[in-house]
């Protein structure tokens, strides 16, 4: 198989018409690539399939580039440039370290050992380690003092180090917090050491070390500061870290454990005394600013650090409590943050090339710079070009679901967790963005996963190479397109059938609210919008509640929270995206207690379920069962007569299998399924038009938030609940839902060139959907007081077919 | 905890008969289950496999849930068109290693020899008492989380 020597990025998603758009070329190996800017159109190559279509774009940019190779500096730090304070004679290093992986296989990625407070590079310096064995090691210039105890992993430990250059005694202490009965007593380490500390030009890092300086290297060309590689990137959290300019007592070490108070006098704070306070060089204090990319120091030089590749910060620290679950209502209970070697923020690469979008001659659609080399090397780089707010050229517009495509990027669960094989029952196939992503790991991993330490990810940039942003995809869960891949069914279904379109992100509907979107007749969303910011959902809620009309294309929406990381608006919208798997849903990792509050927004993450904001008020269904083997179809209920509604399913017979053909799982009800439930936020109105129940395989399962305890019979050959509805409804002013409730459902649109009843249904409602005004009033009849729990089971429209006399046809 | 029946015996065969009809059956279909297509490549109609037979359905569900460490796995080495299998590393970073040189050009059948291969390297006794060791108190029991 081929290796990946061509990947890349740009610097937006949409870009308008006008704006520049910058990309990031690795092209490791070939000489050069070739650029030619190419409209998306289909992206799935399933023989049954149209196949791969894109349409070149003529564009200034298109051409031959020199290749040249670029890397990413992946893992997370803080670092301080270097000042003199930090050329210490003496000195008493402290932390608290909770580490997540102090030993490793020798084999592991990143082998070796973890910095924790350095002010250390290539024997010079000063710093506290973890070493390779996984135990605390203070190294002095090229000397290494070691407890040779190991560090017991996922527990917190009081770690400090001092050193008086005048007499050469070293003292070494490791103190688990927590010690078991049968735990030897780890006592300190004493030793003499008659040397000079060197002192190397090196920023102070915590969480790493300096590696070395290499302006020319590409490896520090995407480092920050740029042209310093650090290294030793720890795995764990790190609370409390204190520099101080001499051997303190063990006393004094105690009362540093608080930190600096500075401006200490008779009526306020608690110390340090002032003689203490006159050597404390840094003092962080986590526990501020969490919402930042800066780690206050508290010391009297104001060395406030700057995080790098944005680990996790609103963590539990050493001192929690368990009483306060917010970190906005306990700060001082969260002066942890927690390091990742695979932390990513930004890939820092050094731009290509820039194409400047025209202001006209480009339409809104999906587009993507398609690199190849003559050796056979081929890279898309995606993005969308949106029209300005205001300036709409379409009545219909696509909503990429972007957040989702960011939760999933650079997905690793098919390699990293064994499990993947029991949900998706089969063996999982991975493609080669898998292999190259494998090893990889600076790429950076998504939500899905958890960090080469085992803790979960939350957070996912999109200033990365993003490899599942890709055509010719099929993902292990589905063995098919999934996500982008997958949207571009819906694309070419809309090509062609010849309707016009605009698209846009859900960056801009979370940053422009309704704006972006009250100038559209309806909006269409992508096939598994999944993950959705708060001010996402209040504008498609006052966009159906105004008129609008949302067609929603697929299943499991509407279900994570999202918080974009206010650090990085500098860079542009949406450009780091938090979410934090919290007390139920579909979760491959949990959060930890008291974890579950984003520390981009502090908005408690998890399910919007759990947040009053039932999955099922936003399009009039929700989430009910997943399965990945085989998709199946669905059938129509005798709401779908209903004059309401009927006219969706004019040309379609009403015994007619819908969907029963597919390019996922091989029909339309498939993958992820949502179902109608009046008691979860579904209108009391909402009619269910059609239905996959009963259909479904022993591999589709009730979603754990359903149920609270375990049981058997939860699986779609026994579970009523496990089911695909599609569904309509009306909403205020003219405006109205239609939900088809499955990802595979955008699978079947382009089945026989898009002659099909699963095309017919979906033309006939964006048909319907996109004509200007109100829609046609239901009829007077249809305006009744309905209950969501409570209806009269006796009039004959609320029965069954079969107690109607008509079942299915087999 | 069903044990994974022995060499040589008529019900492991049964196994192997019953899921290699269902990898043919599924052939053409853009998913796959261990069950049987009514038109082969048609998801209209499945049966069969793991809903008919409760041993391959216990058996597979044991294959499945092995920790990750050697586990096989399928390569798609072209796309749409060419697979291999794998074994993964269990270690971050270290990417799966190729197991043999057969090249596959259907995505189906590669499931079904990937289940004989598991058939054999599957101890009988795996998942009992005497398979029991230290990693059982520490989530390597056979049976990952995710």
């Amino acid at each position: 198989m081929t290796t990946m020597r061509l990947t890349g990025y740009a610097d937006k998603f949409g870009v308008h018409p006008g704006d520049t758009i910058q990309f990031y070329v690795n092209c490791d190996g070939p000489s050069e690539y070739k650029v030619e800017i190419v409209q998306m159109i289909n992206g799935d190559t399933n023989p049954r399939g149209p196949g791969y279509i894109d349409k070149p774009v003529e564009a200034a940019v298109n051409g031959s580039y020199q290749g040249r190779k670029q890397v990413i500096h992946g893992g997370s730090y803080a670092y301080v440039p270097d000042a003199k304070p930090f050329h210490v004679e003496s000195f008493t290093l402290q932390c608290w370290i909770w580490p997540t992986a102090p030993k490793t296989h020798p084999r592991y990625w990143k082998h070796g050992p973890q910095g924790l407070v350095t002010k250390w590079s290539n024997e010079c310096g000063y710093g506290l380690f973890i070493n390779e064995e996984g135990c605390l090691e203070l190294r002095i210039n090229e000397h290494r003092i070691t407890t040779g105890v190991p560090l017991r992993d996922h527990a917190w430990h009081f770690c400090a180090a001092t050193f008086d250059a005048a007499t050469g005694a070293v003292t070494l202490i490791h103190e688990p917090q927590v010690v078991y009965a049968l735990d030897p007593e780890i006592a300190p380490v004493e030793a003499s050491l008659k040397v000079a500390i060197a002192h190397a030009p090196v920023p102070v890092a915590l969480g790493a070390y300096v590696e070395r300086l290499a302006p020319e290297d590409p490896l520090a060309a995407s480092s920050k500061p740029a042209g310093v590689v650090f290294a030793g990137k720890y795995n764990g959290k790190l609370d409390s870290p204190r520099i101080c300019n001499r051997a303190l007592s063990r006393a004094e070490i105690e009362m540093m454990k608080a930190g600096a108070q500075p401006g200490l006098t008779e009526r306020r704070n608690a110390g340090p005394t002032g003689k203490l306070s006159e050597c404390i060089v840094a003092a962080w204090n986590f526990s501020v600013g969490i919402d930042t990319l800066t780690c206050k120091d508290e010391g009297p030089y104001r060395f406030d650090a700057s995080l790098v590749n944005c680990p996790n910060r609103g963590m539990t620290g050493y001192n929690w409590s368990g009483q306060n679950f917010d970190w906005k209502h306990a700060p001082q209970e969260y002066g942890a943050i927690s390091f990742h070697d695979d932390d990513v923020d930004d890939a820092r690469w050094t731009s290509d090339f820039a194409w400047v979008v025209p202001e006209t001659g480009v339409k809104s659609r999906f587009y993507a710079a398609k690199l190849t080399t003559s050796e056979g090397d081929e890279e898309f780089i995606p993005f969308w070009v949106v029209p300005r707010v205001g300036q709409e050229t379409a009545k219909i517009a696509v909503m990429v679901p972007t957040i989702s495509y960011m939760a999933y990027a650079n997905e690793h669960v098919a390699c990293n967790a064994g499990g993947a094989e029991l949900f998706v029952y089969r063996v999982p196939i991975m493609q080669q963005q898998n292999m190259f992503l494998s090893e990889h790991r600076e790429y950076g991993g998504s939500i899905y996963d958890t960090h080469t330490d085992g803790t979960g990810i939350s957070i996912s940039s999109r200033l990365r190479p993003i490899l599942s942003i890709r055509p010719k995809y099929d993902h292990f869960l589905a063995q098919a397109p999934w996500q982008y891949p997958a949207d571009l069914h819906l694309i070419y279904w809309l090509e062609t059938m010849g309707y016009d379109y605009d698209v846009f992100t859900d960056e801009d509907i979370t940053y422009d609210g309704l704006a972006r979107i009250e100038n559209y007749n309806v909006i269409i969303t992508g096939s598994h919008p999944e993950h959705n910011s708060g001010t996402q959902l209040d504008a498609l809620h006052n966009y159906t509640q105004r008129g609008g009309r949302l067609m929603y294309m697929g299943a499991d929406a509407w279900y994570w929270v999202h918080s974009y990381h206010p650090g990085y608006e500098d860079k542009g919208r949406g450009v780091v995206t938090e979410m934090r798997r919290c007390e139920s849903g579909i979760r491959t990792w949990r959060a930890d207690p008291g974890e579950y509050y984003h520390q981009s927004t502090g908005e408690l993450g998890g399910m919007w379920r759990f947040r009053g904001r039932y999955l099922h008020s936003v399009a009039g269904v929700g989430m009910s069962s997943e399965g990945f083997d085989v998709s199946s179809y669905f059938s129509r209920t005798p709401d779908s007569l209903d004059q309401r509604v009927a006219w969706a399913f004019e040309g379609i017979d009403y015994d007619e299998k819908l969907g029963n053909f597919g390019l996922v799982g091989g029909g339309a009800a498939g993958l992820e399924l949502d179902i109608v439930d009046t008691m979860l936020g579904s209108p009391p109105h909402t009619l269910t038009v059609a239905t996959s129940a009963g259909r479904h395989t022993e591999a589709y399962l009730l979603v754990m938030e359903d149920f609270g305890f375990n049981q058997q019979g939860l699986d779609g050959t026994t579970h009523p609940r496990v089911r695909g509805d599609i569904a309509y409804h009306e909403t205020p002013n003219g405006g109205a839902c239609f939900a088809f409730s499955s990802i595979a459902y955008c699978g079947s649109l382009p089945w026989n060139n898009c002659d099909n009843n699963i095309s017919r249904l979906t033309k006939n409602v964006l048909d319907r959907f996109s004509m200007d005004g109100p829609l046609p009033a239901p009829p007077d009849s249809a305006f009744k007081h309905r209950g969501r729990a409570d209806y009269d089971p006796t009039p004959m429209e609320h029965r069954s077919r079969k107690e109607r006399g008509e079942p299915l046809p087999a | 905890m069903e044990p994974i029946p022995k060499k040589g015996t008529p019900e492991r065969q049964r196994l192997i008969d019953a899921h290699k009809a269902c990898m043919d059956s599924m052939k053409g279909v853009a998913g796959n289950s261990v069950l049987l297509c009514e038109t082969p490549g048609d998801t209209t109609v499945v049966t069969g496999g793991v809903h008919a037979d409760p041993v391959l359905k216990r058996v597979l569900l044991r294959m499945r849930g092995e920790s990750p460490k050697g586990k096989l796995i399928v390569i798609c080495t072209r796309v749409d068109a060419e697979w291999r299998i794998a074994r993964l590393s269990g270690i971050r970073g270290v990417p799966p290693e190729f197991v043999g040189d057969k090249v596959y050009t259907d995505e189906q059948e590669i499931q079904h020899d990937i289940f004989l291969m598991r058939l054999d390297e599957l101890s009988d006794s795996y998942g009992f008492p005497e398979d029991y060791h230290e990693g059982w108190k520490r989530k390597d029991d056979n049976w990952p989380i995710t």
